[in-house]
């Protein structure tokens, strides 16, 4: 794994795209990571687009915020024009294929998952669209360990959402292992 | 000295907290057992959290009507023998400035957690900036002195927190701990240990609650309720208490003993960081978030080979004269980034003699490390 | 002073700073007799005031502990103590003006909170230390060294002001009914609730001077005059009450 990785997640005010990061940071420090986080905050939290930047690194973080986005997760067509143009050479996307219609983007790997659509038709609920992704993120990309994430799932999530996140988190797990050499699922 | 190891109020481990969920755990761990409160962001978090943790650990919570109100009843819980703080941003900080100056004269020590935002006025309040230093130091009429401290990190918030309490009782005065909403609204790993160190008021009976032999010294603090009969008051008091608004020799000996039993021991309270300072042409001079862009810059530069260093100011009041002083022999210049238009500027280039310039940034983001490579790389 | 009173005052202080007519020393008295009569330890008592004249009646007069704090915060600052040591028995003494004009919303905040707090409002219906300027208590029409023309505008009802907000207990009397008085300030400490007595006291030098009473003695008629207690309202017609200020409890003690 290398040494430091920025992660942004970003979409609509609503999709838990705070919750998302905050999960994510969490789960890192119990792999023993360092681990800074920051996201929108204001206005536009609330309704606006929203973004949750991740940094985990092996030793302490000197500087805080994203320079560049090693990862990006996108969960809405303005975050992802927003945001997909400050990613790192050699980084990764990850968009919501049934929000977004990607751009062409040179040496940035891009990967579609239908999160909202599986959301809806195998949860029953579209505001699991956001642990669909980053599970099948966190499969593709090795960020953190599936059983801290799962646990930090336990810590965060109040009880009565904890296993509609639990089984999102899976199926996005799942259909990471499929996404091994193919651009969308 | 009443220093002593005490059981932390959190399991000791890892936590992924903001850091106001850090300044709050900070203050309950050093022993805060009152809080009084107004919301104003982006400060707010602190107050949610301690009306949480207050109901666990069994202290008294106020969401008091205003400002005014909210540093009022902390300086009257202090008198009745709490540990107490408030927190607020800027606007809700010069409100409470007449109390401050309230709070030194009686020599109350209390605890002012200021979330700084983009001002003056309303501003942006969601946005950052490092406009209240000044305000820290002058904000109440009359001659006093404060203590502030300048966070960088969560951890830090935590740390700065509970050393703002021991600072505090020690010195029997306001301290304030200068956060900045990049770090309040920041979340980090955050290091818990299980013991906290903390400084526990000095109380001796019947000793004069507001006198010492010395023109420097802190008196002992007791405590209403404990019979001691106090009289305590904003006016000019002798050491008993007592009123002495017409006595020339009674105001001059409390402002000047207020004013020098900080003073007297700057070089105790006063704390830097040092950071690639060996053959550094170029120092930084940087607190707060934008040590942070600081130490990135620096690093950057050392790995070109440009020899930049960075002074890291962890107090701002009193003013670390001698770690300026010190930079301004060894350097060929030095460079000051600020999130407002040179409040500590004007500070370095009183003490550091050699060129010295600014870095200021008011547009309520915080400063890129880019900015200050930039800078740097143009005087190397 | 009555001597039997004297063990009440520490024992270093000589004299008050009152003018002569004053009615704070007749106030700071009945004070006194009311915690004299209940028995209340002075070891747990503690006595706050804000900034004017009023302020000064218990600091550094009362022995017992004192604080002494910013003008308009008086309330404030009880509510840090009270909250973080319910054991003190708290009472507010002040004036008017720092109760209720630059300390009003901590006035009526207090209230509704229904804060285990004696306030005790010492209203002379001026600023009397800063040289006579109009309170928000001044009547109509009364001269000050800033209504030259007569104040016009109405003064606050004190009583109702608290009583709206919520005041467990709330009574007004005037120092020329100290036995009144003296009963309310003793329901007033006992209850365990936010209690405020608006106490008339007569301000010779700075009110009475302005307004043509040239005596202090002229401004203690004048209040035995126009104080009538609520009972005696009842029965008297509209034209008959205008001048009178109504004196009384305006609800019983809670509990």
């Amino acid at each position: 794994m290398q040494e430091i990785r920025q992660v942004r997640l970003c979409g609509y005010g609503g999709q838990g795209v705070v919750l998302a990061g905050t999960i994510l940071g969490y789960a890192a420090i119990k792999d023993g990571k360092w681990v800074a986080g920051s996201s929108s905050y204001g206005a536009q939290a609330r309704g606006g687009y929203a973004r949750a930047d991740v940094i985990i690194s092996d030793r302490t973080i000197v500087f805080p915020h994203v320079i560049e986005a090693d990862i990006l997760i996108s969960m809405s067509q303005p975050a992802y024009d927003a945001y997909s143009g400050e990613v790192s050479p050699k980084g990764i996307i990850f968009y919501d294929s049934g929000m977004i219609s990607p751009k062409k983007l040179e040496c940035v790997e891009q990967v579609g998952v239908a999160a909202t659509s599986y959301a809806v038709k195998e949860i029953l609920q579209k505001q699991s669209a956001n642990m669909i992704i980053l599970g099948a993120c966190l499969r593709v990309a090795e960020v953190v360990t599936k059983s801290s994430f799962a646990a930090s799932i336990h810590e965060n999530v109040p009880e009565r959402f904890r296993e509609a996140n639990l089984k999102a988190f899976e199926l996005g797990w799942s259909l990471g292992e499929h996404l091994k050499g193919v651009q969308e699922v | 000295m009443s220093f002593q190891e005490i059981k932390g109020t959190l399991p000791a481990g890892s936590y992924y907290f903001s850091g106001n969920e850090a300044v709050a755990e900070g203050a309950i761990a050093a022993g805060c057992r009152y809080y009084a409160g107004y919301p104003i962001t982006p400060s707010s978090e602190i107050m949610e959290r301690i009306a949480v943790r207050f109901k666990e650990v069994g202290g008294v919570f106020m969401q008091m009507e205003d400002e005014l109100a909210s540093i009022c009843s902390v300086i009257g819980a202090v008198w009745a023998g709490a540990k107490a703080m408030t927190a607020t941003s800027g606007p809700g900080f010069s409100l409470m400035q007449e109390a401050i100056g309230y709070a030194a004269i009686t020599e109350t020590p209390l605890v002012v957690v200021d979330i700084q935002r983009a001002g003056p006025g309303t501003g942006q309040a969601t946005r950052v900036g490092s406009g209240d230093y000044m305000q820290a130091k002058w904000g109440s009429h009359g001659d006093y002195q404060v203590i502030a401290l300048s966070p960088w990190s969560v951890q830090e918030m935590y740390e700065h927190s509970i050393e703002a309490f021991n600072l505090a009782e020690q010195y029997r005065v306001p301290v304030f701990v200068m956060g900045e909403e990049a770090v309040a609204h920041l979340r980090e790993r955050l290091e818990v240990q299980a013991t906290v160190r903390v400084f526990n008021r000095v109380k001796k009976h019947g000793t004069p609650p507001f006198g010492t032999d010395s023109m420097d010294g802190v008196p002992p603090m007791p405590a209403f309720g404990e019979g001691e009969r106090l009289l305590v008051t904003g006016s000019t008091h002798d050491e008993f208490g007592i009123r002495k608004t017409d006595d020339p020799r009674a105001h001059a000996r409390l402002v000047e003993r207020i004013n020098n039993k900080i003073l007297a021991n700057r070089g105790k309270i006063a704390n830097t960081e040092s950071w690639y300072l060996d053959g550094a042409e170029v120092v930084v001079v940087a607190y707060g978030f934008t040590a942070r862009s600081a130490l990135f810059a620096v690093e950057l530069l050392r790995k070109t080979g440009k020899r930049a260093g960075l002074l890291r100011l962890k107090t701002i009041w009193p003013f670390p004269e001698e770690a300026i002083r010190d930079v301004g022999r060894s350097a060929r210049k030095v460079l000051v980034p600020e999130m407002n238009r040179g409040q500590i500027l004007g500070e370095v280039m009183k003490y550091a003699r050699c060129e010295v310039s600014g870095l200021n940034q008011t547009n309520g983001e915080i400063i890129h490390p880019q900015r200050i490579v930039r800078e740097v790389e143009a005087v190397l | 002073m009555a001597r039997d009173l004297e063990k009440y005052l520490r024992p270093e202080i000589k004299s008050t700073p009152f003018c002569p007519g004053c009615g704070h020393g007749i106030l700071m008295n009945l004070i006194l007799r009311a915690i004299d009569e209940l028995g209340e330890s002075m070891d747990k008592m503690l006595f706050v005031s804000g900034i004017g004249c009023a302020g000064w009646i218990p600091s550094p007069h009362f022995n017992a502990d004192t604080l002494h704090t910013l003008h308009g915060r008086a309330i404030a600052f009880a509510t840090g103590a009270k909250m973080f040591n319910p054991a003190l028995n708290v009472m507010v003494i002040s004036g008017d003006g720092d109760l209720a004009s630059i300390g009003g919303n901590h006035l009526i905040h207090a209230a509704r909170r229904d804060t285990d707090l004696t306030v005790i409002c010492a209203n002379n219906m001026i600023y009397g230390m800063t040289g006579g300027q109009t309170a928000s208590t001044t009547p109509l029409g009364s001269l000050s060294a800033t209504s030259p023309g007569g104040n016009i505008y109405r003064p606050f009802d004190l009583c109702q002001l608290v009583l709206g907000a919520g005041g467990s207990y709330v009574a007004r009397y005037s120092v020329t009914q100290p036995l009144s008085l003296v009963e309310a300030i003793k329901k007033a400490l006992k209850l365990n609730g936010f209690s405020f007595i608006e106490v008339l006291s007569p301000c010779p030098t700075q009110f009475g001077r302005r307004n043509q009473y040239d005596s202090p003695t002229e401004m203690i008629a004048l209040l035995l005059e126009r104080c009538i207690s609520k009972e005696e309202a009842e029965h008297l017609s509209e034209e008959d009450l205008r001048g009178k200020i109504i004196t009384g409890e305006f609800t019983g003690a809670r509990d």
